[in-house]
C-alpha cells in the first residue's frame, strides 16, 4: 500500500492538542451518482494516513437507480461502528436525503453540503440548518436543464478532503491507484477533484483527526464478505459453490477473482439447494468445501443441512442474515436467522452455530468453522448479517489464520466399519476419500448401520443418534471458552448480546462502567459454562438482540435460568445505536 | 476386473423381476469391460427404489437426496475429476422434483453419466403417477386416470444441450451394456433413459405393452444430426439406441 505524505489543506487548520477520535460523514445520492466510490476512496486515504474507519451502506434493493447512502466514521483507533451521526452530510439532490430518516443522524453541530441550484425545502428531519449549510454547484445548468457536467461524485470528494483537511496530493494517490489502468477517467477525475479542492469559499473545516504523518503503517481495507472469502482461501478451501443473493454474494464474488485456480473451483449453482449439494459432493470427494447464502438460500439449504450431518461430511455453510420472513428486506441487517440455523430442519441431527462479531473476527471464525466441520465431520453455520457483510472496515493487518488440519482418514488396516469411531477426542469415525483402494462404502442420507448399510432398525438409529450427537459433547469441551467479554468484571448491570451488536457495545461500555457484556462466539452448543460463571453477580441482565420475537433469550431461556432476564429485542432493518441501546436500557445518558 | 467384482455383499430390494436388477447388471458388465477401478468409481443416486443401487455396487457411493443427486454429483466430479462420476435414479426423481437441475448439470458439461431407470411411476411409493406415465393410464393413486401429459425426458435434455443421448429397455441386456459403456466413455453429460415396467403396481401387460412399444434406430440413424435426434425422440414408438452424440465435447470436468 502506497503512502503520502500530508500536507496542510488550503484553509486548514492546525490540529489542536485534543484532536477528536473520530468524524463522521454521511453521503447520499441516486444511483450512478458514485457515492459508494467516494466512501471506499475516503477510506484509502485514511489507511493511507496510519488512520481508520468503517463505512455502511445503506440503500434499497440492489439495483442502479433509488437513493443510496453510505455512513464513514474515520477515527484514530480502530471502529466497528459508524456511530451515532456525522458531523457532515453530503447530498446531491435535497429530494434524495428524505428516505434516509433513521438511517443517517445528525447532531446540534452537524454540517451540510448541499446542491447551489437545489433550493427545495429539506426534509424536516434534517432540522433548520441553513447557516451550517454550503452550497456547492455540483450540477451543469443550461438554460434551466440538467446536462452532463463533471462526475460530481469527485467534485464532493474535493470538498470532503478539503474539509478533512487532507492533502490534495493524498488524494491524487488514491485515485491514481484506483483509475490508473484507465487513463482518460483518471484525467476527468483528478480535473473534477482539483476544481472543488480549490472552491473559494471552501466548506466548513470539521475537525482534524491526528493522522500519521510519513510513513503509514500497512492497514487493509476490506468487508466482512470479503474477509470471509480470504479467511476460506487461506484456511484451505478447496471448493465453493453458491447462488446470487444478497447481501452474501461478494463472498462469491471475491472468491471468483482471488481464489487460485489450482487450490480449487468456485461455481455458481443455478440455486441454494444446488450449491449446498455441490459442497456436499466435493466434500464427499474428501474437499474443504463451502457455500454462502441469506435466510432465502438458508431456507432450501436446510434439507442438505441434515444430509450433511446424517452422512457425517463436512460442510461451512455462511449466512448472511437479513431482514426476513419470504423476501423481507434484502439489503438490511437483522439477526432472525438465529433458530434456523440453531433448530431448523426434519429429525434430531447435531449442527455447530457461529457469530461474527466483526470484519476482522470474519477471518478467524471463517478459520473456526473449517476446523470444527473437518475434525467433527458436519455440518457448521457461520451466521454473519447485512451489517458485517457489505460493510468497510479499515483494520490492521489479520495475522494469518493457518491451514485447516487435514480431516481424519481411512488408511487399509483402519476399522472396516466407516462410521465406527476411531477418533476419540472428535467422536468420528475414519473418512473414506474416494480414490483409496478398498475404502469404498455406502455414504447416506437414509439411517445407517456402523459400516453404512441402511437400516430401518429403531434401536440403531437411537444408536447412531447418541454417536452422532456425542460430538456435540466435545465440541462443547473444546469451545467452552468461545465468547467475548466487554467491561469491567464487577459491573454488576451485564448485557447479552451476539455478532455485529459487537462494535457498537464496544465503544458504548466504556461511558457506562455499570454494565458489562457476554458475546457468545458460538451460538450451539451454547458456552453455558462460561455464560453461567459470568452471570454471577449481577443485579440486572438485559438479551439485546436484532430480532421480534427475541430469538437469542428465548433460546438461550431454554438452556439456563433466566428468570428475571429483560428482553431488549427490536425488529431488524436499522442496527441499534448507542442512544438505541441507552434508551431501551432505560439510561438517559447515551 | 469382472462385473461381480463390482458388486457388494448386500442384496437388492428390489421386486422379483424389476428393471433395476437389468440396469445393475448391465452397469457392472459396463464398467468391468472398461476396467474402470472400483476406487475411482463413484455412484450417486437421489431416492427411490432405483436410487438403492450404489448400496449394491462395491463404489464410493452416495444415497443423497431426493431429486439431489446430480448436483451432488456435480460437486464431486468438479471437485474430483478422476473419479470415473455416474448418476442413476428414477423417472420422479430426475424429471418431478430433480428436473430444476437437469437443464444446469447439462449446460455445465460435468463429465458424468446420468443413468434414468424410467417405470413411468412412483414405486418406492407405492404407484403414484409419475411425469412419465402415459395419459390416461389408470395408476394405482390415480384410478380415473394419470390427467397430465407426460413429459418427454429426451425432448428435454437435447434442448437443454445434451451431447449424449440414448435410450434403452431394462429387458435388453446387451443393450443396457452397450449404452452405459458409451455414456461412461462419452467426455462429457451424457443421458441414458433406460425404460422398463414396475412389475409390481402397473397392470399385468403394461410390460408386453411397452416392449412392443419399443424399436431400435434404424441401421443408417446419423447420432450427428441433431434435428434427426430430436426426430426420433418424438416418435411414436420408444426409439433405443445412441439417438444423439456430439462431437468434441468441451467438458468442465
Amino acid at each position: 500500500m502506497s503512502t503520502a505524505k500530508t500536507q496542510p489543506a488550503p484553509g486548514a487548520t492546525a490540529p489542536s492538542a485534543t484532536a477528536p477520535a473520530a468524524v463522521g460523514l454521511g453521503l447520499v445520492g441516486s444511483g450512478g451518482d458514485g457515492i459508494v466510490l467516494v466512501g471506499n476512496l475516503l477510506l484509502d486515504m485514511a489507511a493511507r494516513q496510519g488512520l481508520y474507519g468503517v463505512l455502511v451502506l445503506s440503500y434499497g434493493p440492489q439495483i442502479r437507480g433509488g437513493e443510496s447512502a453510505a455512513v464513514i466514521r474515520i477515527a484514530s483507533h480502530p471502529v466497528q461502528y459508524e456511530g451515532d451521526e456525522v458531523d457532515l452530510l453530503l447530498c446531491f439532490r435535497a429530494s434524495d436525503v428524505r428516505r434516509f430518516e433513521g438511517h443517517i443522524r445528525l447532531h446540534h453541530d452537524s454540517r451540510l453540503i448541499l446542491e447551489a441550484s437545489d433550493t427545495g425545502a429539506l426534509p424536516e428531519w434534517l432540522g433548520d440548518r441553513e447557516q451550517a449549510t454550503y452550497r456547492y454547484p455540483f450540477a451543469k445548468i443550461e438554460n434551466g436543464i440538467e446536462v452532463p457536467g463533471e462526475p460530481r461524485n469527485m467534485l464532493g470528494l474535493g470538498l470532503l478532503c478539503r474539509a478533512l483537511g487532507w492533502s490534495d496530493t493524498l488524494a491524487h494517490d488514491s485515485l491514481r491507484a484506483r483509475f490508473g489502468h484507465r487513463p482518460e477517467a483518471l484525467a476527468r477525475n483528478l480535473a473534477a477533484f482539483d476544481r472543488a479542492y480549490a472552491a473559494t469559499p471552501g466548506p466548513p473545516m470539521l475537525p482534524k483527526l491526528p493522522v500519521v504523518h510519513g510513513e503509514a503503517p500497512p492497514r487493509v481495507v476490506e468487508t466482512g464478505n470479503e474477509a470471509v472469502a480470504r479467511g476460506a482461501i487461506a484456511s484451505g478451501l478447496r471448493f465453493f459453490a453458491g447462488y446470487p443473493i444478497t447481501p452474501s454474494s461478494e463472498i462469491m464474488e471475491t472468491l471468483l477473482e482471488e481464489m487460485p485456480p489450482e487450490q480449487g473451483p468456485v461455481v455458481q449453482a443455478e440455486d441454494e439447494i444446488a450449491a449446498l449439494g455441490m459442497v456436499l459432493g466435493a466434500s464427499f470427494g474428501g474437499c474443504t468445501a463451502m457455500t454462502a447464502t441469506s435466510g432465502p438460500g438458508l431456507s432450501l439449504m436446510t434439507e442438505m443441512m441434515g444430509l450433511s450431518s446424517m452422512a457425517e461430511i463436512p460442510a461451512v455453510i455462511v449466512d448472511c442474515q437479513r431482514v426476513g420472513p419470504a423476501t423481507g428486506m434484502p439489503s438490511r441487517t437483522e439477526q432472525s436467522d438465529l433458530w434456523h440455523a440453531v433448530f431448523a430442519g426434519h429429525g434430531d441431527f447435531p449442527r455447530v452455530v457461529l457469530g461474527v462479531f466483526d470484519v476482522v473476527h470474519a477471518h478467524e471464525v471463517t478459520n473456526k468453522a473449517f476446523r470444527i466441520a473437518e475434525a467433527y465431520q458436519m455440518p457448521v453455520l457461520v451466521l454473519s448479517d447485512a451489517y458485517i457483510a457489505q460493510r468497510t472496515e479499515v483494520h490492521d493487518p489479520v495475522p494469518p489464520v493457518g491451514l485447516v488440519p487435514p480431516r481424519r482418514t481411512w488408511h487399509a488396516g483402519d476399522s472396516p466399519k466407516r462410521f465406527e469411531i476411531v477418533d476419540v477426542e472428535h467422536g468420528v469415525g475414519a473418512f473414506r476419500v474416494p480414490g483409496t483402494t478398498d475404502g469404498q462404502y455406502l455414504a447416506a442420507g437414509i439411517e445407517h448401520t456402523l459400516e453404512g448399510n441402511p437400516t430401518a432398525d429403531g434401536a440403531t438409529h437411537h444408536r447412531m443418534n447418541t454417536k452422532r450427537f456425542a460430538k456435540l459433547d466435545a465440541i462443547a469441551e473444546e469451545t467452552r471458552d468461545w465468547v467475548r467479554l466487554l467491561g469491567e468484571t464487577g459491573a454488576k448491570r451485564g448485557i447479552v448480546a451476539w455478532g455485529s451488536q459487537y462494535g457498537m457495545l464496544r465503544e458504548w461500555l466504556p461511558r457506562h462502567p455499570a454494565y458489562r457484556a457476554f458475546l457468545p462466539e458460538i451460538l450451539d452448543p451454547f458456552p453455558l459454562a462460561a455464560f453461567e460463571q459470568w452471570s454471577r453477580g449481577l443485579e440486572y441482565l438485559a438479551i439485546v438482540e436484532l430480532s421480534f420475537q427475541g430469538q437469542l433469550h428465548r433460546y438461550l431461556a431454554g438452556l439456563t435460568d433466566l428468570r428475571g432476564a429483560h428482553r431488549i429485542a427490536r425488529s431488524g432493518g436499522m442496527p441499534l445505536t448507542w442512544a438505541d441501546l441507552s434508551r431501551l436500557l432505560g439510561e438517559e445518558r447515551p | 476386473m469382472k462385473p461381480k467384482d463390482y458388486r457388494s455383499d448386500l442384496d437388492p430390494v428390489w421386486c422379483s423381476g424389476c428393471g433395476d436388477f437389468g440396469v445393475l447388471k448391465g452397469l457392472t458388465q459396463a464398467l468391468a469391460d472398461l476396467e474402470i477401478a472400483p476406487e475411482k468409481l463413484a455412484i450417486v443416486s437421489g431416492i427411490g427404489c432405483s436410487s438403492r443401487l450404489p448400496g449394491y455396487t462395491k463404489s464410493y457411493s452416495f444415497n443423497t437426496l431426493h431429486g439431489r443427486a446430480l448436483p451432488i454429483a456435480s460437486g464431486l466430479k468438479l471437485a474430483r475429476p478422476d473419479m470415473t462420476t455416474v448418476v442413476v435414479g428414477g423417472d420422479g426423481d430426475g424429471f418431478s422434483i430433480g428436473l430444476g437441475h437437469v437443464p444446469h448439470a447439462i449446460r455445465r458439461n460435468v463429465n458424468l453419466t446420468y443413468a434414468v431407470l424410467d417405470n413411468g411411476l412412483y414405486g418406492l411409493t407405492k404407484g403414484q403417477a409419475s411425469p412419465t406415465t402415459p395419459k390416461d393410464v389408470k395408476e394405482r393413486q390415480h384410478l380415473a386416470g394419470a390427467t397430465d401429459e407426460p413429459l418427454n425426458p429426451l425432448m428435454i435434455v437435447l434442448s437443454a444441450g445434451c451431447g449424449f443421448v440414448a435410450r434403452s429397455h431394462a429387458g435388453n441386456l446387451p443393450h443396457v451394456r452397450q449404452m452405459l459403456r458409451e455414456a461412461i466413455q462419452y467426455p462429457g453429460f451424457a443421458f441414458v433413459q433406460i425404460l422398463a415396467a414396475c412389475v409390481t403396481f402397473q397392470a399385468p401387460g403394461y410390460a408386453q405393452q411397452l416392449f412392443d412399444k419399443t424399436a431400435m434406430l434404424p441401421e443408417d440413424h446419423d447420432a450427428s444430426d441433431f434435428l434427426r435426434a430430436v426426430e426420433m425422440a418424438r416418435s411414436d414408438k420408444f426409439m433405443l439406441g445412441v439417438l444423439y452424440h456430439r462431437e468434441a465435447a468441451a467438458t468442465t470436468a
